[in-house]
Protein backbone atom coordinates (compact mmCIF):
# COMPACT_ATOMS: atom_id res chain seq x y z
CA UNK A 1 0.00 0.00 0.00
CA UNK A 2 0.98 2.97 -0.71
CA UNK A 3 1.07 6.53 1.66
CA UNK A 4 -0.30 8.67 -1.21
CA UNK A 5 -3.25 10.51 -1.02
CA UNK A 6 -5.77 8.92 -3.42
CA UNK A 7 -6.43 11.09 -6.72
CA UNK A 8 -10.44 12.30 -6.98
CA UNK A 9 -10.70 13.38 -10.51
CA UNK A 10 -14.27 14.03 -9.65
CA UNK A 11 -13.46 17.98 -7.61
CA UNK A 12 -12.12 19.07 -11.06
CA UNK A 13 -14.97 17.65 -13.27
CA UNK A 14 -17.51 19.00 -10.67
CA UNK A 15 -16.11 22.85 -10.26
CA UNK A 16 -16.35 22.08 -14.89
CA UNK A 17 -19.78 21.05 -14.83
CA UNK A 18 -21.23 23.40 -12.29
CA UNK A 19 -19.72 26.20 -14.22
CA UNK A 20 -20.68 24.76 -17.80
CA UNK A 21 -24.82 24.72 -16.18
CA UNK A 22 -25.15 27.58 -15.25
CA UNK A 23 -23.40 29.17 -18.66
CA UNK A 24 -26.01 27.32 -20.70
CA UNK A 25 -28.98 28.13 -18.06
CA UNK A 26 -28.17 31.93 -18.76
CA UNK A 27 -28.15 31.26 -22.47
CA UNK A 28 -31.18 29.42 -22.50
CA UNK A 29 -32.63 32.66 -20.18
CA UNK A 30 -31.30 35.34 -22.51
CA UNK A 31 -32.84 33.18 -25.16
CA UNK A 32 -36.04 32.73 -23.94
CA UNK A 33 -36.52 36.14 -21.75
CA UNK A 34 -38.26 37.96 -24.68
CA UNK A 35 -41.55 38.81 -25.95
CA UNK A 36 -41.06 36.37 -29.23
CA UNK A 37 -40.53 33.86 -26.77
CA UNK A 38 -43.58 33.89 -24.63
CA UNK A 39 -45.80 34.20 -27.76
CA UNK A 40 -44.34 30.89 -29.03
CA UNK A 41 -45.01 29.56 -25.67
CA UNK A 42 -48.79 30.93 -26.09
CA UNK A 43 -49.25 29.39 -29.62
CA UNK A 44 -47.97 26.11 -28.89
CA UNK A 45 -50.00 25.49 -26.04
CA UNK A 46 -52.80 26.72 -27.80
CA UNK A 47 -52.21 24.08 -30.28
CA UNK A 48 -51.47 21.40 -28.30
CA UNK A 49 -54.94 22.09 -26.05
CA UNK A 50 -56.96 22.13 -29.40
CA UNK A 51 -55.62 18.91 -30.48
CA UNK A 52 -56.16 17.86 -26.66
CA UNK A 53 -59.69 18.85 -27.16
CA UNK A 54 -60.22 17.75 -30.62
CA UNK A 55 -58.90 13.87 -29.02
CA UNK A 56 -60.97 14.24 -25.45
CA UNK A 57 -64.04 14.82 -28.35
CA UNK A 58 -63.31 11.73 -30.15
CA UNK A 59 -62.52 10.00 -27.60
CA UNK A 60 -66.24 10.59 -25.72
CA UNK A 61 -67.77 10.09 -29.42
CA UNK A 62 -66.15 6.89 -29.22
CA UNK A 63 -67.49 5.89 -25.63
CA UNK A 64 -70.96 6.71 -26.22
CA UNK A 65 -71.11 4.21 -29.17
CA UNK A 66 -69.29 1.39 -27.23
CA UNK A 67 -71.01 1.97 -24.01
CA UNK A 68 -67.31 3.17 -22.01
CA UNK A 69 -67.09 5.64 -19.49
CA UNK A 70 -64.86 8.43 -20.29
CA UNK A 71 -62.89 10.35 -17.24
CA UNK A 72 -65.85 12.89 -17.17
CA UNK A 73 -68.00 10.27 -16.09
CA UNK A 74 -65.62 8.71 -12.98
CA UNK A 75 -65.37 11.79 -11.80
CA UNK A 76 -68.93 13.13 -12.00
CA UNK A 77 -69.13 9.66 -9.67
CA UNK A 78 -66.59 10.85 -7.21
CA UNK A 79 -68.11 14.04 -6.95
CA UNK A 80 -71.47 12.73 -5.62
CA UNK A 81 -68.94 10.55 -3.17
CA UNK A 82 -67.22 13.71 -1.98
CA UNK A 83 -70.84 15.58 -1.52
CA UNK A 84 -72.13 12.66 0.31
CA UNK A 85 -68.70 13.14 2.90
CA UNK A 86 -69.42 16.57 3.14
CA UNK A 87 -73.08 16.11 4.18
CA UNK A 88 -71.56 13.70 6.62
CA UNK A 89 -69.16 16.53 8.00
CA UNK A 90 -71.70 18.84 8.26
CA UNK A 91 -74.38 16.98 9.73
CA UNK A 92 -71.67 15.74 12.10
CA UNK A 93 -71.01 19.03 13.00
CA UNK A 94 -74.51 20.48 13.56
CA UNK A 95 -74.72 17.53 15.81
CA UNK A 96 -71.67 19.13 17.78
CA UNK A 97 -73.67 22.13 17.87
CA UNK A 98 -76.21 20.60 19.53
CA UNK A 99 -73.98 18.83 21.87
CA UNK A 100 -72.92 22.49 23.08
CA UNK A 101 -75.68 24.15 23.43
CA UNK A 102 -76.97 21.25 25.62
CA UNK A 103 -74.17 20.83 27.03
CA UNK A 104 -74.04 24.91 27.83
CA UNK A 105 -78.01 24.54 28.70
CA UNK A 106 -77.14 21.88 31.04
CA UNK A 107 -74.78 24.14 32.83
CA UNK A 108 -77.02 27.03 33.15
CA UNK A 109 -79.70 24.71 34.91
CA UNK A 110 -76.71 23.39 37.17
CA UNK A 111 -76.52 26.98 38.20
CA UNK A 112 -80.06 27.95 38.53
CA UNK A 113 -80.25 23.98 41.04
CA UNK A 114 -77.41 25.60 42.80
CA UNK A 115 -78.93 28.81 43.32
CA UNK A 116 -82.18 27.51 44.28
CA UNK A 117 -80.89 24.88 46.73
CA UNK A 118 -79.37 28.33 48.59
CA UNK A 119 -82.48 29.84 48.56
CA UNK A 120 -84.34 27.06 50.23
CA UNK A 121 -81.85 27.09 53.12
CA UNK A 122 -82.06 30.42 53.37
CA UNK A 123 -86.02 30.51 53.50
CA UNK A 124 -85.22 27.41 56.04
CA UNK A 125 -82.96 29.72 58.56
CA UNK A 126 -85.66 32.74 58.21
CA UNK A 127 -88.19 30.06 58.89
CA UNK A 128 -86.56 29.33 62.21
CA UNK A 129 -85.58 32.69 63.38
CA UNK A 130 -89.35 33.71 62.68
CA UNK A 131 -90.65 31.14 65.53
CA UNK A 132 -87.67 32.17 67.64
CA UNK A 133 -88.71 35.61 67.28
CA UNK A 134 -92.30 34.92 68.02
CA UNK A 135 -91.44 32.80 71.24
CA UNK A 136 -88.95 36.04 72.06
CA UNK A 137 -91.99 38.13 70.94
CA UNK A 138 -94.35 36.46 73.40
CA UNK A 139 -92.42 36.33 76.12
CA UNK A 140 -91.46 40.13 75.92
CA UNK A 141 -95.69 40.40 76.03
CA UNK A 142 -95.88 38.90 79.23
CA UNK A 143 -93.33 40.92 81.02
CA UNK A 144 -94.85 43.91 79.45
CA UNK A 145 -98.44 42.75 80.80
CA UNK A 146 -96.61 41.46 84.38
CA UNK A 147 -95.07 44.94 84.33
CA UNK A 148 -98.20 46.83 84.29
CA UNK A 149 -99.66 44.76 86.90
CA UNK A 150 -96.62 46.23 88.91
CA UNK A 151 -97.11 49.23 87.72
CA UNK A 152 -100.59 49.96 88.83
CA UNK A 153 -99.50 48.34 92.30
CA UNK A 154 -96.89 51.18 92.34
CA UNK A 155 -99.53 53.46 91.65
CA UNK A 156 -101.68 52.35 94.35
CA UNK A 157 -98.80 52.62 96.69
CA UNK A 158 -98.40 55.78 95.50
CA UNK A 159 -101.65 56.57 96.57
CA UNK A 160 -101.38 55.04 99.77
CA UNK A 161 -98.31 56.92 100.90
CA UNK A 162 -100.16 60.06 99.94
CA UNK A 163 -103.32 59.38 101.81
CA UNK A 164 -100.83 58.70 104.55
CA UNK A 165 -98.95 61.45 104.61
CA UNK A 166 -102.16 63.88 104.49
CA UNK A 167 -103.27 61.42 108.00
CA UNK A 168 -100.14 62.33 109.47
CA UNK A 169 -100.66 65.66 108.55
CA UNK A 170 -103.60 66.03 109.79
CA UNK A 171 -102.54 63.92 113.15
CA UNK A 172 -99.78 66.38 113.33
CA UNK A 173 -101.92 68.97 113.48
CA UNK A 174 -104.12 67.89 115.84
CA UNK A 175 -101.29 66.90 118.33
CA UNK A 176 -100.80 70.72 117.97
CA UNK A 177 -104.10 72.02 118.92
CA UNK A 178 -104.32 69.62 121.49
CA UNK A 179 -100.55 70.49 122.92
CA UNK A 180 -102.03 74.29 122.44
CA UNK A 181 -105.07 73.83 124.40
CA UNK A 182 -103.32 71.65 127.15
CA UNK A 183 -100.96 74.60 127.42
CA UNK A 184 -103.86 76.97 127.12
CA UNK A 185 -105.91 74.66 130.06
CA UNK A 186 -102.57 74.58 132.42
CA UNK A 187 -102.35 78.29 132.24
CA UNK A 188 -105.70 79.06 133.08
CA UNK A 189 -105.45 76.28 136.13
CA UNK A 190 -102.76 77.60 138.73
CA UNK A 191 -104.68 80.83 139.30
CA UNK A 192 -107.82 79.28 140.88
CA UNK B 1 -6.29 0.27 -1.86
CA UNK B 2 -3.85 3.18 -4.14
CA UNK B 3 -1.66 1.38 -6.43
CA UNK B 4 1.67 3.18 -6.75
CA UNK B 5 2.32 3.48 -10.02
CA UNK B 6 5.77 5.02 -12.42
CA UNK B 7 4.90 8.67 -12.07
CA UNK B 8 3.83 8.71 -9.00
CA UNK B 9 5.34 11.78 -7.61
CA UNK B 10 3.85 13.83 -10.68
CA UNK B 11 0.78 12.31 -10.89
CA UNK B 12 -1.23 10.66 -7.75
CA UNK B 13 -2.74 6.93 -7.36
CA UNK B 14 -5.88 5.99 -8.45
CA UNK B 15 -7.44 4.42 -5.65
CA UNK B 16 -9.44 1.84 -7.54
CA UNK B 17 -11.59 0.11 -4.97
CA UNK B 18 -13.20 3.53 -3.96
CA UNK B 19 -13.95 4.08 -7.74
CA UNK B 20 -15.57 0.63 -8.39
CA UNK B 21 -17.59 1.62 -4.92
CA UNK B 22 -18.72 4.69 -6.43
CA UNK B 23 -19.84 3.72 -9.79
CA UNK B 24 -21.54 0.59 -8.55
CA UNK B 25 -23.76 3.36 -6.40
CA UNK B 26 -24.18 5.50 -8.97
CA UNK B 27 -25.19 3.34 -11.93
CA UNK B 28 -27.58 1.16 -9.29
CA UNK B 29 -28.65 4.41 -7.66
CA UNK B 30 -32.40 3.28 -8.23
CA UNK B 31 -31.75 0.86 -5.73
CA UNK B 32 -30.00 2.43 -3.34
CA UNK B 33 -31.52 2.54 -0.27
CA UNK B 34 -33.79 5.69 1.51
CA UNK B 35 -33.93 7.49 4.80
CA UNK B 36 -37.08 6.88 6.16
CA UNK B 37 -39.43 10.08 6.04
CA UNK B 38 -42.30 11.05 8.15
CA UNK B 39 -41.04 9.05 11.14
CA UNK B 40 -42.55 11.16 13.95
CA UNK B 41 -45.30 9.63 15.49
CA UNK B 42 -48.81 10.85 14.16
CA UNK B 43 -52.75 10.60 14.08
CA UNK B 44 -55.49 10.95 11.47
CA UNK B 45 -58.00 13.59 13.30
CA UNK B 46 -60.01 14.80 10.28
CA UNK B 47 -60.06 13.64 6.74
CA UNK B 48 -62.12 15.42 3.65
CA UNK B 49 -62.04 14.44 0.61
CA UNK B 50 -57.80 13.91 -0.29
CA UNK B 51 -57.08 15.87 2.61
CA UNK B 52 -56.29 14.63 5.54
CA UNK B 53 -55.57 16.72 9.05
CA UNK B 54 -52.81 15.02 11.50
CA UNK B 55 -51.64 15.51 14.88
CA UNK B 56 -48.29 15.11 16.18
CA UNK B 57 -48.67 14.72 20.14
CA UNK B 58 -46.19 16.89 22.35
CA UNK B 59 -43.46 14.39 23.71
CA UNK B 60 -43.98 16.66 26.81
CA UNK B 61 -46.74 19.38 26.53
CA UNK B 62 -45.53 22.31 27.54
CA UNK B 63 -47.93 24.84 25.42
CA UNK B 64 -51.48 25.53 25.04
CA UNK B 65 -51.37 26.64 21.83
CA UNK B 66 -51.23 24.30 19.36
CA UNK B 67 -49.17 24.84 15.99
CA UNK B 68 -51.35 24.24 12.60
CA UNK B 69 -48.99 23.72 9.81
CA UNK B 70 -50.23 24.68 5.98
CA UNK B 71 -48.03 22.83 3.29
CA UNK B 72 -48.11 24.48 -0.09
CA UNK B 73 -50.55 22.66 -2.46
CA UNK B 74 -47.56 21.54 -4.75
CA UNK B 75 -45.52 19.96 -3.10
CA UNK B 76 -45.42 16.55 -0.18
CA UNK B 77 -46.63 17.23 3.04
CA UNK B 78 -43.41 15.20 4.59
CA UNK B 79 -41.26 18.20 3.50
CA UNK B 80 -42.35 19.21 7.54
CA UNK B 81 -41.34 15.73 8.30
CA UNK B 82 -38.49 14.94 6.62
CA UNK B 83 -36.01 12.39 8.40
CA UNK B 84 -35.51 12.07 11.89
CA UNK B 85 -32.96 14.74 13.37
CA UNK B 86 -34.32 16.91 10.19
CA UNK B 87 -37.45 17.59 10.93
CA UNK B 88 -39.43 20.44 12.02
CA UNK B 89 -42.32 18.58 13.50
CA UNK B 90 -39.81 16.25 15.48
CA UNK B 91 -38.34 19.80 16.82
CA UNK B 92 -41.70 21.01 17.91
CA UNK B 93 -42.84 17.80 19.58
CA UNK B 94 -39.86 17.66 21.74
CA UNK B 95 -40.16 21.19 22.16
CA UNK B 96 -43.47 20.68 24.03
CA UNK B 97 -46.07 21.59 20.95
CA UNK B 98 -48.89 19.88 19.91
CA UNK B 99 -48.91 20.10 16.06
CA UNK B 100 -51.31 19.48 13.67
CA UNK B 101 -50.41 18.89 9.81
CA UNK B 102 -53.57 19.30 6.85
CA UNK B 103 -51.92 17.43 4.36
CA UNK B 104 -54.04 18.26 1.05
CA UNK B 105 -53.38 15.10 -0.55
CA UNK B 106 -53.45 14.33 -4.17
CA UNK B 107 -56.21 16.07 -6.12
CA UNK B 108 -57.51 13.83 -8.73
CA UNK B 109 -59.29 14.95 -12.47
CA UNK B 110 -62.93 15.05 -9.92
CA UNK B 111 -61.43 18.10 -8.09
CA UNK B 112 -59.99 20.04 -11.34
CA UNK B 113 -62.37 23.14 -10.07
CA UNK B 114 -61.78 23.37 -6.73
CA UNK B 115 -59.64 26.89 -5.94
CA UNK B 116 -57.96 28.71 -3.84
CA UNK B 117 -61.21 29.94 -2.08
CA UNK B 118 -62.69 26.26 -1.78
CA UNK B 119 -59.28 24.91 -0.13
CA UNK B 120 -59.50 28.24 2.34
CA UNK B 121 -62.90 27.90 3.26
CA UNK B 122 -63.93 24.35 2.78
CA UNK B 123 -60.59 22.96 4.04
CA UNK B 124 -58.26 25.27 5.82
CA UNK B 125 -61.25 26.58 7.64
CA UNK B 126 -62.82 23.59 9.02
CA UNK B 127 -59.44 22.04 9.07
CA UNK B 128 -58.79 24.51 12.08
CA UNK B 129 -61.70 24.23 13.90
CA UNK B 130 -61.19 20.48 14.30
CA UNK B 131 -58.26 20.97 15.46
CA UNK B 132 -59.13 23.24 17.94
CA UNK B 133 -61.73 21.12 19.09
CA UNK B 134 -59.61 17.87 19.04
CA UNK B 135 -56.90 19.82 21.22
CA UNK B 136 -59.55 22.08 23.26
CA UNK B 137 -57.44 24.60 23.03
CA UNK B 138 -58.98 28.59 22.67
CA UNK B 139 -56.32 29.60 20.20
CA UNK B 140 -53.99 28.16 17.57
CA UNK B 141 -51.10 29.29 15.95
CA UNK B 142 -50.46 29.16 12.05
CA UNK B 143 -47.56 28.38 10.09
CA UNK B 144 -48.03 28.85 6.52
CA UNK B 145 -44.97 27.61 3.94
CA UNK B 146 -44.79 29.04 0.02
CA UNK B 147 -48.19 29.15 -0.75
CA UNK B 148 -49.38 27.78 2.30
CA UNK B 149 -48.00 31.06 3.80
CA UNK B 150 -50.43 32.97 1.42
CA UNK B 151 -53.23 30.61 2.35
CA UNK B 152 -52.52 31.42 5.81
CA UNK B 153 -52.58 34.97 5.47
CA UNK B 154 -55.84 35.33 3.31
CA UNK B 155 -57.10 33.23 6.20
CA UNK B 156 -56.34 34.91 9.08
CA UNK B 157 -57.88 38.11 7.53
CA UNK B 158 -61.55 36.36 7.38
CA UNK B 159 -61.00 34.02 10.16
CA UNK B 160 -63.29 33.59 13.21
CA UNK B 161 -61.93 31.38 15.00
CA UNK B 162 -59.53 32.58 17.69
CA UNK B 163 -55.71 32.92 15.76
CA UNK B 164 -52.81 33.63 18.71
CA UNK B 165 -50.17 33.67 16.57
CA UNK B 166 -49.49 34.06 12.48
CA UNK B 167 -46.19 32.57 10.89
CA UNK B 168 -45.38 33.02 7.69
CA UNK B 169 -42.51 31.34 5.72
CA UNK B 170 -41.30 32.66 2.32
CA UNK B 171 -44.85 33.29 0.99
CA UNK B 172 -45.28 35.18 -2.29
CA UNK B 173 -47.65 37.85 -1.62
CA UNK B 174 -46.76 40.41 -3.86
CA UNK B 175 -46.02 39.95 -7.49
CA UNK B 176 -44.96 43.53 -8.32
CA UNK B 177 -41.66 43.44 -7.47
CA UNK B 178 -38.90 41.70 -7.80
CA UNK B 179 -39.28 38.22 -8.35
CA UNK B 180 -37.66 35.27 -9.97
CA UNK B 181 -39.75 34.24 -12.89
CA UNK B 182 -38.25 35.98 -15.91
CA UNK B 183 -39.03 39.65 -16.41
CA UNK B 184 -40.48 39.16 -20.12
CA UNK B 185 -42.88 35.90 -18.68
CA UNK B 186 -44.24 38.10 -15.84
CA UNK B 187 -45.31 40.63 -18.52
CA UNK B 188 -46.45 38.36 -20.98
CA UNK B 189 -48.77 37.07 -17.61
CA UNK B 190 -49.27 40.23 -16.69
CA UNK B 191 -50.85 41.67 -20.21
CA UNK B 192 -52.28 38.52 -21.05
CA UNK B 193 -49.91 37.44 -24.19
CA UNK B 194 -48.53 34.58 -21.87
CA UNK B 195 -52.38 32.85 -21.08
CA UNK B 196 -52.12 29.17 -20.21
CA UNK B 197 -55.65 28.90 -19.18
CA UNK B 198 -56.79 27.02 -22.45
CA UNK B 199 -54.10 24.65 -21.95
CA UNK B 200 -54.40 23.94 -18.51
CA UNK B 201 -58.20 23.29 -19.34
CA UNK B 202 -57.79 20.55 -21.43
CA UNK B 203 -56.13 18.98 -18.60
CA UNK B 204 -57.85 19.57 -15.84
CA UNK B 205 -55.08 18.74 -13.19
CA UNK B 206 -51.80 19.93 -14.63
CA UNK B 207 -49.67 16.95 -14.62
CA UNK B 208 -46.64 16.21 -12.51
CA UNK B 209 -44.04 16.11 -15.59
CA UNK B 210 -45.31 19.32 -16.81
CA UNK B 211 -45.49 21.35 -12.80
CA UNK B 212 -41.85 19.74 -12.54
CA UNK B 213 -40.51 21.39 -15.55
CA UNK B 214 -42.40 24.88 -14.75
CA UNK B 215 -40.16 24.95 -11.90
CA UNK B 216 -37.20 23.99 -13.23
CA UNK B 217 -37.80 26.48 -16.17
CA UNK B 218 -38.25 29.32 -13.52
CA UNK B 219 -34.93 28.14 -11.64
CA UNK B 220 -32.64 26.03 -13.65
CA UNK B 221 -33.80 24.54 -16.98
CA UNK B 222 -30.60 21.94 -16.87
CA UNK B 223 -29.77 21.11 -13.76
CA UNK B 224 -27.24 18.06 -13.44
CA UNK B 225 -25.03 19.47 -10.89
CA UNK B 226 -27.31 17.34 -8.15
CA UNK B 227 -25.76 14.02 -10.60
CA UNK B 228 -22.07 15.66 -10.37
CA UNK B 229 -22.32 16.04 -6.90
CA UNK B 230 -23.58 12.53 -6.76
CA UNK B 231 -20.72 10.98 -8.22
CA UNK B 232 -18.32 13.04 -6.67
CA UNK B 233 -19.71 11.84 -3.13
CA UNK B 234 -21.12 8.05 -4.19
CA UNK B 235 -18.36 6.82 -1.57
CA UNK B 236 -20.00 7.84 1.31
CA UNK B 237 -22.88 5.76 1.75
CA UNK B 238 -25.00 8.39 4.10
CA UNK B 239 -24.72 10.88 1.51
CA UNK B 240 -26.26 8.37 -1.12
CA UNK B 241 -28.98 7.74 1.46
CA UNK B 242 -29.71 11.48 1.50
CA UNK B 243 -29.21 12.30 -1.97
CA UNK B 244 -32.19 9.01 -2.85
CA UNK B 245 -34.10 10.71 0.02
CA UNK B 246 -34.09 14.22 -1.42
CA UNK B 247 -34.47 13.08 -4.78
CA UNK B 248 -37.41 11.41 -4.23
CA UNK B 249 -38.65 14.68 -2.51
CA UNK B 250 -38.39 16.73 -5.40
CA UNK B 251 -39.70 14.65 -7.85
CA UNK B 252 -42.61 13.90 -5.87
CA UNK B 253 -44.84 17.05 -7.28
CA UNK B 254 -48.71 17.01 -5.84
CA UNK B 255 -50.53 18.15 -8.93
CA UNK B 256 -51.97 21.76 -9.19
CA UNK B 257 -55.78 21.65 -10.07
CA UNK B 258 -56.69 24.40 -12.74
CA UNK B 259 -59.23 26.19 -10.60
CA UNK B 260 -56.43 26.97 -7.80
CA UNK B 261 -53.79 27.40 -10.71
CA UNK B 262 -56.01 30.18 -12.66
CA UNK B 263 -56.90 32.34 -9.84
CA UNK B 264 -53.18 31.84 -8.27
CA UNK B 265 -52.01 32.92 -11.97
CA UNK B 266 -54.89 35.37 -12.44
CA UNK B 267 -55.75 37.22 -9.34
CA UNK B 268 -52.57 36.84 -7.53
CA UNK B 269 -49.99 37.10 -10.00
CA UNK B 270 -51.58 39.16 -12.81
CA UNK B 271 -53.76 41.30 -10.62
CA UNK B 272 -51.75 41.49 -7.78
CA UNK B 273 -55.14 41.33 -5.45
CA UNK B 274 -53.59 40.54 -2.51
CA UNK B 275 -51.87 43.93 -2.19
CA UNK B 276 -54.66 45.82 -3.79
CA UNK B 277 -57.12 44.18 -0.86
CA UNK B 278 -59.26 43.36 -3.82
CA UNK B 279 -59.17 39.75 -3.19
CA UNK B 280 -61.87 37.55 -1.51
CA UNK B 281 -63.07 34.21 -0.29
CA UNK B 282 -66.68 33.32 -1.14
CA UNK B 283 -67.85 36.83 -1.05
CA UNK B 284 -65.87 37.68 2.10
CA UNK B 285 -63.26 39.91 1.35
CA UNK B 286 -59.90 40.02 2.24
CA UNK B 287 -58.41 42.69 3.66
CA UNK B 288 -54.84 41.95 5.33
CA UNK B 289 -55.53 45.23 7.91
CA UNK B 290 -57.75 42.86 9.47
CA UNK B 291 -54.82 40.46 10.85
CA UNK B 292 -54.11 41.44 14.51
CA UNK B 293 -52.15 38.47 15.39
CA UNK B 294 -48.50 38.27 16.44
CA UNK B 295 -47.25 37.62 13.06
CA UNK B 296 -43.33 36.68 12.44
CA UNK B 297 -42.76 36.39 8.24
CA UNK B 298 -39.34 34.18 7.51
CA UNK B 299 -37.77 34.98 4.69
CA UNK B 300 -34.75 32.56 3.08
CA UNK B 301 -31.28 34.51 2.21
CA UNK B 302 -30.69 31.77 -0.76
CA UNK B 303 -34.25 31.51 -1.83
CA UNK B 304 -34.29 30.61 -5.96
CA UNK B 305 -38.39 30.60 -6.30
CA UNK B 306 -39.72 33.39 -4.04
CA UNK B 307 -37.77 36.89 -3.77
CA UNK B 308 -37.75 38.60 -0.36
CA UNK B 309 -39.18 41.48 -1.73
CA UNK B 310 -42.58 39.70 -2.48
CA UNK B 311 -42.75 38.90 1.01
CA UNK B 312 -41.56 42.08 2.90
CA UNK B 313 -45.40 44.30 1.93
CA UNK B 314 -47.18 41.93 4.33
CA UNK B 315 -45.39 43.32 7.58
CA UNK B 316 -47.02 47.07 6.16
CA UNK B 317 -50.33 45.78 5.52
CA UNK B 318 -51.29 43.90 8.45
CA UNK B 319 -52.53 45.72 11.92
CA UNK B 320 -50.83 44.02 14.08
CA UNK B 321 -48.92 45.38 16.74
CA UNK B 322 -45.71 42.63 17.78
CA UNK B 323 -44.30 41.84 14.07
CA UNK B 324 -40.88 40.56 13.01
CA UNK B 325 -39.13 39.82 9.36
CA UNK B 326 -36.57 37.69 9.96
CA UNK B 327 -33.91 36.61 7.32
CA UNK B 328 -33.12 32.54 7.34
CA UNK B 329 -29.82 31.13 5.52
CA UNK B 330 -31.46 29.31 4.09
CA UNK B 331 -32.98 28.15 0.65
CA UNK B 332 -36.46 27.87 -0.16
CA UNK B 333 -36.61 23.90 0.44
CA UNK B 334 -34.05 23.29 3.00
CA UNK B 335 -35.35 26.00 5.64
CA UNK B 336 -38.16 23.00 5.54
CA UNK B 337 -36.27 20.08 4.87
CA UNK B 338 -32.96 20.71 7.22
CA UNK B 339 -34.95 21.49 10.21
CA UNK B 340 -33.83 25.12 10.72
CA UNK B 341 -37.60 26.31 10.30
CA UNK B 342 -38.38 24.53 13.79
CA UNK B 343 -35.96 26.00 15.77
CA UNK B 344 -36.74 29.85 13.92
CA UNK B 345 -40.07 28.30 15.31
CA UNK B 346 -39.49 27.16 18.65
CA UNK B 347 -37.55 30.36 19.42
CA UNK B 348 -40.28 32.77 18.36
CA UNK B 349 -43.28 30.68 19.63
CA UNK B 350 -42.20 30.01 23.08
CA UNK B 351 -43.15 33.47 24.38
CA UNK B 352 -46.51 33.62 22.74
CA UNK B 353 -47.88 30.28 23.40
Amino acid sequence: MTNQKSFDPYDLFNKFSSQLEKQVNDLIMTNTNNPRFTRLLQKSTETTAMYKEMFKKSQELLGNQLQLPNKDDVANVAKLAIQTEEKLDSLEEQIWTLNDSVSATNKEIESIVGVSSDIIKLTKQLKTELSKTKLELAATKELSSELKVIKNELADVKGLKEELSILLQIMSEKNIDKKDHEESELASSPSK
Amino acid sequence: MARATLYHNIIPALDIEKEMNRWNKVLNITNQPKLSVNQTPKHEVWKKNKASLWVYPAVEKKYDVPIFLINSLVNRAYCFDFTPGASVIEILVNAGYDVYLLDWGFPGYEDKDTNLEDYIDDYLRKGVQRALRHSGAESISLVGYCLGGILAAVYASIAEESIRNLVLVTPPIDWDVNTFIPDKWLEGIKNGTLNLDRFIDSYGIIPKFYQEQMFKAVNSPISYTPYINLLNHADDKRFVEKWCTMNNYLTDTVPFTRGAYKQLVNDIIKDNKLVKGEFAVHGKKVDFRNIKENLLVLSSKYDTLVHQDQSRPIMELVSSEDKTLQEVKAGHLNIALSGKLGVELDKWLCHRS
